[in-house]
């Protein structure tokens, strides 16, 4: 009796996978876990047959590249959807790794999207991915300490500066630390140095003319002024070791004045169970150098199809739902992303749980992208070790360091020359 | 030995197969394409030949020239340190005492957890805010804490020190089965001659163990030429570029920026270079390794 029912178990196992289709989902564990696991269960109720399987890679935006292009190269046919981040859509075109998505995501449905990341997910005149949530760099800082002292939100880097060493040197905790923001060698290092190299009227590279532009006057000006005013100023030289989740980790436990970070920290600053600043947190655009307008880098993730899936249909319907505007909305309310339909940041529900949406919309339609290219890796990793190099070495000598910097990128982007290629 | 020559090809076949097909075919690829200019995310520039002109490259490329002095600084510490605190542990764990097979195990221990595992766990240690490390050394005053990670004078030296706890004690388990090879007569011998501990270590255990001791350098100086993974958790290469070992770059060449052909160049580099010292280390070893002479 129990062999036959061990027998009836295993078929009944066997009839039920044969019967689902499995869709392999390439993502990264979301800190709204449980939000994802609720969107995707509900695609697989309105889908019956089919199962959503998802792969968990490293959080790290340059560690997950590693991962999902490892699998694009030895074209890998399990993989059916994956994230991509903002800086990857060129690159991916470009290779042949992602499936072009014209025929599913035409023009007018591109238009209910925010601009710059459609951008970023254009090239060579196709579109490779649609963006599903957006990210720019943001400025947060504690209320009450600002208020304590009676100063205003910086406008200015400098204002800032000086604004970190008047607390800085009232409070007197050695703990405490001015500015808190992503220094160590990786992806995260070359967006937070771009907003202070722009935000001085400087450019990372000229994407016109293919020439490096990191050695002229005023981005040298920008690396000094995080050199000598911020690491190791107002800052412990710690930040220089720093991530996303390390650098929150010291605003939210009281112990950093001003942070940059992505607008996810808004949540978890605000969320008494994992914050001790929970309601003493403000936002505003990132500073500026006097003069200068805000600048704040673009980041996000785009939900791409690889060209060596088996059912890109079934992934169109997957992208198509988690898109929707139902989904982004739901996504909205419930992580705290920014959406990348630009009618939820006026959508009354949304408006009434996150009101800072309606600030965020600005700084998301200026935010600046990171040039889109195929060989934007090779451009960051040059960028990375003349960053790191000019901020964590005290007596660095920048100009030396620009200038190798700027004949390195040429050197690559002479690989773009010719060919009439962007 | 001729009579068994027939049958023992017949033998070796699956191992010689293996060999070629997931040692030598792949060491052929990468050789095969250091030589040419293969860029993925430029397939239109097509896999072009261009003779030694990555070599070349490699050889006017100041990040990897830096990069093997990396590497090359990295195994010239952590490769002696290693061996003499392994030949300490082994000695130690030679003698007999109680809990003799408790300790043989706990010793290992931090070569059997994985090495992605323990890189995360030395990252901890060493964080600037909450780390063991800075607790240890300043306890309360957190005013001077330092981060390791975070200085290019220290940030090497950090993962040093975690490979030098990791690997110990490989190191130790080949010199305590070395030390478990010499016969005990001769210690017997020498005390009825009258010889201390010090004269018994000096004129047997360590010459005797010169065949053990030579291949343990051996081990842990290819593997520690080809470090990765310790690096990739915990530095990413930074600060300053100071820990990017020579295997890193290589990696971020192919896989992150896609450069086949010049990864691939420098892997040639790193195969070389440990090759060489192979070659060197087994010269040194004499033939007694390889089992052609009979002697001592």
């Amino acid at each position: 009796m129990i062999r036959l029912l061990a027998i009836l178990f295993v078929v009944l196992l066997a009839s039920d996978l044969a019967a689902q289709t499995q869709l392999r989902f390439v993502t990264w564990r979301s800190e709204a876990a449980a939000v994802w696991e609720q969107l995707i269960a509900d695609f697989e109720t309105s889908h019956p047959g089919v199962k959503v399987v998802r792969e968990v890679g490293p959080h790290s935006s340059t560690e997950f590249h590693d991962l999902v292009t490892q699998k694009l190269r030895n074209r890998d046919t399990e993989m059916d959807v994956f994230f991509m981040d903002v800086i990857w859509p060129a690159e991916f075109a470009a290779a042949g790794w992602a499936l072009p998505l014209d025929e599913y995501f035409p023009v007018q449905q591109q238009k209910v999207f925010l601009e710059a990341p459609i951008q970023a997910n254009r090239y060579g005149g196709r579109i490779f991915g649609v963006p599903l949530f957006v990210d720019a760099g943001m400025f947060y800082f504690r209320k009450d300490l600002l208020a304590k002292y009676n100063l205003p939100p910086p406008r200015t880097w400098p204002g800032l500066v000086e604004q970190a060493k008047l607390i800085l040197a009232q409070e007197r905790d050695p703990y405490l630390t001015g500015y808190s923001a992503q220094f160590k060698q990786y992806e995260g290092l070359v967006c937070n140095m771009m907003e202070f190299v722009m935000s001085n009227g400087a450019a990372l590279w000229d994407g016109q003319n293919l020439k490096g532009t990191l050695h002229l006057a005023k981005a040298k000006e920008a690396v000094r002024f995080v050199r000598d005013q911020i690491v190791g100023a107002i800052s412990h030289r710690g930040v220089l070791a720093y991530q996303e989740p390390e650098s929150l980790a010291l605003f939210t436990q009281g112990k950093a004045i001003f942070h940059r970070n992505w607008p996810y920290a808004w949540e978890v600053a605000n969320d008494p169970q994992r914050s001790k600043v929970a309601g003493k947190v403000g936002i505003v655009p990132l500073p500026a150098f006097p003069g200068h307008k805000s600048v704040a880098t673009l980041g996000g993730w785009q939900l791409g199809i690889s060209r060596f899936s088996r059912k890109p249909q079934l992934a169109w319907q997957f992208i198509e739902y988690m898109t929707s505007e139902a989904v982004q909305k739901r996504i909205a309310l419930h992580t705290g992303r920014g959406p990348a339909r630009s009618t939820l940041y006026r959508d009354p529900g949304v408006l009434k749980k996150h009101p800072h949406f309606q600030a965020r919309y600005e700084t998301f339609t200026l935010a600046a992208p990171r040039p889109p290219t195929p060989v934007y890796q090779p451009l960051s990793n040059i960028m990375q070790r003349y960053f790191s190099s000019a901020i964590a070495i005290p007596d660095s000598n920048i100009d030396q360091l620009a200038q190798l910097a700027s004949r390195d990128m040429d050197r690559v982007l002479d690989l773009l020359r010719g060919r009439g290629r962007p | 030995m001729k009579a068994s020559n027939e049958p023992t090809v017949g033998f070796l076949f699956p191992s010689i197969i293996f060999v070629v097909v997931f040692s030598l075919y792949p060491i052929f690829e990468t050789f095969r394409l250091s030589f040419y200019r293969l860029i993925l995310s430029l397939p239109w520039l097509g896999q072009k030949f261009v003779a030694w002109e990555n070599y070349a490259d490699l050889l006017t490329d100041p990040v990897a020239l830096k990069s093997l002095t990396t590497s090359v600084a990295f195994v010239a510490v952590t490769t002696p340190v290693e061996v003499i605190l392994g030949l300490a542990m082994a000695l130690v764990l030679n003698e007999s005492f109680r809990g003799r097979g408790w300790l043989r195990a706990i010793v290992l221990v931090p070569w059997a957890v994985p090495t992605v595992v323990s890189s995360q766990m030395w990252r901890f240690i060493f964080n600037d805010r909450y780390g063991l490390f800075n607790f240890l050394l300043f306890g309360d005053a957190t005013e001077r804490y330092w981060a390791p990670l975070a200085e290019p004078g220290l940030a090497l030296m950090s993962i040093m020190v975690a490979d030098i706890w990791k690997t110990s004690s490989f190191a130790a388990l080949i010199i305590l089965a070395g030390l478990q090879g010499i016969p005990r007569e001769l210690y017997e011998a020498a005390s009825i001659d009258g010889a201390g501990p010090w004269r018994k270590f000096r004129h047997i255990t360590l010459p005797l163990l010169k065949p053990a001791l030579l291949l343990a350098l051996l081990f842990r100086t290819i593997d520690a030429l080809k470090v990765f993974d310790l690096v990739f958790v915990m530095t990413q290469g930074g600060p300053a570029d100071t820990t990017n070992v020579l295997q890193f770059y290589g990696y971020k060449k192919s896989f992150a920026e896609g450069m086949i052909g010049y990864g691939s160049t420098i892997a040639v580099a790193v195969f070389l270079v440990s090759m060489l010292l192979s070659i060197v280390y087994i010269r040194l070893l004499g033939t007694r390794l390889l089992g052609k002479e009979e002697g001592g």
